[in-house]
């Protein structure tokens, strides 16, 4: 892990004018953390695509052809007519079809969050535990010492409450 | 309103939100053992020990015969399904209507449908007499041939019941995430290793937040009408049959709203006794009784209604046997148990008009039991009036549950009160992250002069 500048800042505003002032001066990569979710920084950071959507379209069509063929597929492999009634009886097979498009969504939704949100997390990441309670965490990957210096500067006149530096020392 | 202050008198701050949740995860008093060593007892004698009894000497321990051949068990069933209802489904509408008052109490309505549904389910085991069987109802081809029919409501219920079970508790997971992610830097030990396991390594960053709000908000669109779909199914387990009094159209969204209904007065009973018993008054306040409140005068209106309908229909057809099971019903043998239950379910619930009343913390606890008392009757009745006077007059007959039946019963209560207490040891029971939401930026006065925690306009 490369080495981090961290702010921690009581107030969201201050954060995401920090993060905002990092965007411009060039450090793409910045990130914002916080106990509850920060209005309007999906703006500032950009990060305002993900997938999730495709998967759970994808997953609800995926279920629903899976529940019809299941229902219909096992009528036809295992005939047993009643009472004149078509072998593939369309309405009530529509529940099945329904209620497997919606489990599969479901499915699909939660592997689209995870795949999305890069959790769970497999290698060691930047984290302050402080950010889970009250403060709005602005961290920023450096990968040279002047880098550093210069994030840090941002943060400070940022009113950055206090600044870290976390990952190996450049 | 009281202002929201922390014990040494100061406005209420985020950290004191991590704090009070927190606590109540690891700070256990004596009254906590006691309630839960009752209730795994209760399990254990009411529970386990009737049903190795019925299985053992088979079916006959139950009150079960012709015609009465569904009795308590069924009716069991669906009190739980129908428990099973508000809690997330309350939950799905009122986060998709971004209402504040819900943030607090959604996770313990969510926990309360995760664990009726669990209860249902082994009730479903209970029923069928041969439990070793159940594998019978999936869909996988055998030597037997033996492949379940997709065309009968039973097999819409397995699938239906499954997978309202899975998106509940996916849904309950995925919200807890980041309150598994504050307990894990607060913990040590095992439970430490708990959180660790769970939070999966959530930090909180700003693309986290807004994965999690589009994956929540997807979940609960989709949860929405499969909790729907998953009443009028049950619904239809009846309404398919040829019985009267059973062979009705209004059964689905019969079903749909007294589920509703009876969840709600769930809901308020078990915040009534987790405001007590974890100290969240400062969180579950009274906005919170008086919206529950609103919500089941409306619920039990509508209830009224589908039930005077279900009689009209009944009358107007003008057949001999739906007049017959009509005047059973009413007047017949389980007549008191019909009346109980107005009373209980439509009559009761118009004190719901009083804000005071909606207020009174004490009085509404009162009130969501005796709903749900009410809801029980119900289905017990729809399960044993209708096959009592099917149409000729010498199938006729009663059915009374028998000890093992309504051991059962009791059993299956304490199985629910014993997986909610275990909950609370594990999950926040409380959302320390909307609740936090709630309150604004920290610093700042909570709550600011003039404004409440929740506000009743939403």
């Amino acid at each position: 892990m490369a080495e981090n500048a961290v702010g921690l800042f009581a107030r969201p505003e201050l954060a995401l004018s920090a993060a905002e002032e990092l965007v411009d001066a060039g450090f793409t990569a910045t990130e914002l953390m916080s106990p509850v979710p920060v209005e309007g920084v999906e703006e500032v950071l950009g990060r305002n695509k993900s997938a999730i959507k495709r998967f759970t379209f994808f997953g609800c069509i995926f279920g629903a052809c899976f529940g019809f063929s299941l229902a219909a597929g096992t009528a036809v492999l295992y005939l047993h007519p009643t009472g004149g009634r078509p072998i593939i009886t369309v309405p009530p097979f529509l529940i099945i079809t329904y209620e497997m498009g919606i489990l599969f969504g479901i499915l699909a939704t939660v592997i689209g969050f995870f795949i999305s949100a890069r959790l769970p997390a497999m290698s060691d990441r930047v984290y302050v535990p402080e950010a889970s309670v009250d403060k709005f965490v602005v961290t920023v990957p450096c990968s040279n010492r002047e880098e550093f210096d210069r994030a840090e500067g941002i943060l400070r006149n940022a009113d950055a409450e206090e600044i870290r530096a976390i990952g190996e020392v450049l | 309103m009281q202002a929201k202050v922390n014990p040494v008198g100061e406005p209420l701050q985020y950290a004191d939100v991590n704090r009070d949740v927190i606590r109540s995860l690891t700070q256990t008093g004596r009254r906590y053992y006691i309630a839960l060593a009752t209730a795994f007892g209760l399990t254990i004698v009411c529970f386990f020990f009737p049903w190795f009894y019925q299985l053992y000497y088979g079916l006959g321990a139950a009150g079960m015969n012709h015609p009465g051949v569904w009795g308590t068990y069924l009716a069991n069933f669906i009190f739980w399904i129908g428990l099973s209802h508000s809690g997330t489904l309350l939950s799905c509408v009122l986060h998709l209507t971004n209402s504040t008052w819900r943030k607090a109490m959604y996770r313990s309505a969510e926990a309360m449908t995760l664990f009726s549904l669990m209860v249902a389910a082994t009730f479903v085991m209970v029923h069928v007499g041969r439990p070793w069987f159940i594998h019978w109802a999936l869909p996988y081809s055998n030597q037997m041939e033996l492949w379940p029919n997709f065309r009968s409501p039973l097999l819409f219920d397995v699938m239906a019941i499954a997978t309202y079970l899975t998106g509940s508790s996916i849904f309950i997971y995925m919200g807890s995430i980041p309150d598994f992610a504050a307990a894990r830097d607060r913990t040590a030990g095992w439970r430490h290793h708990m959180y660790v396991l769970l939070s999966m390594g959530w930090r909180g960053t700003d693309k986290e937040w807004h994965r999690l709000g589009w994956a929540y908000t997807f979940l609960a669109v989709l949860i929405i009408p499969l909790a729907v779909s998953v009443h009028s199914i049950v619904s239809w387990d009846f309404a398919m049959s040829l019985v009267p009094a059973l062979h009705q159209t209004i059964f689905a969204p019969y079903f749909v709203v007294g589920a509703i209904y009876s969840g709600t007065a769930g809901i308020v009973t078990v915040m009534f006794v987790l405001r007590k018993s974890m100290n969240f008054e400062q969180y579950i306040t009274e906005v919170h009784f008086d919206n529950l409140g609103k919500l089941l005068l409306a619920l039990s209106l509508m209830w009224t209604y589908i039930n005077i309908v279900e009689l009209f229909t009944g009358w107007y057809s003008g057949t001999s046997a739906e007049h017959e099971a009509l005047k059973f019903k009413l007047f017949g043998y389980y007549a008191l148990l019909y009346w109980e239950m107005i009373l209980f379910c439509a009559v009761a619930p118009l004190l719901l008009i009083s804000t005071r009343f909606r207020t009174s913390l004490v009085p509404m606890l009162i009130l969501s039991i005796a709903i749900n008392i009410g809801m029980y009757t119900e289905r017990f009745l729809i399960v044993a009036t209708s096959l009592s006077r099917q149409y000729l007059p010498d199938a006729w007959g009663l059915y009374v549950p028998s000890l093992v039946e309504i051991s059962i019963l009791v059993g299956s209560l304490a199985m629910f009160v014993t997986l909610f207490l275990l909950f609370v040891k594990i999950f926040p029971s409380v959302s320390m992250y909307e609740v936090k939401e709630t309150m604004g930026a920290p610093g700042r006065e909570f709550p600011e002069k003039g404004t409440e925690l929740w506000p009743k306009t939403q």
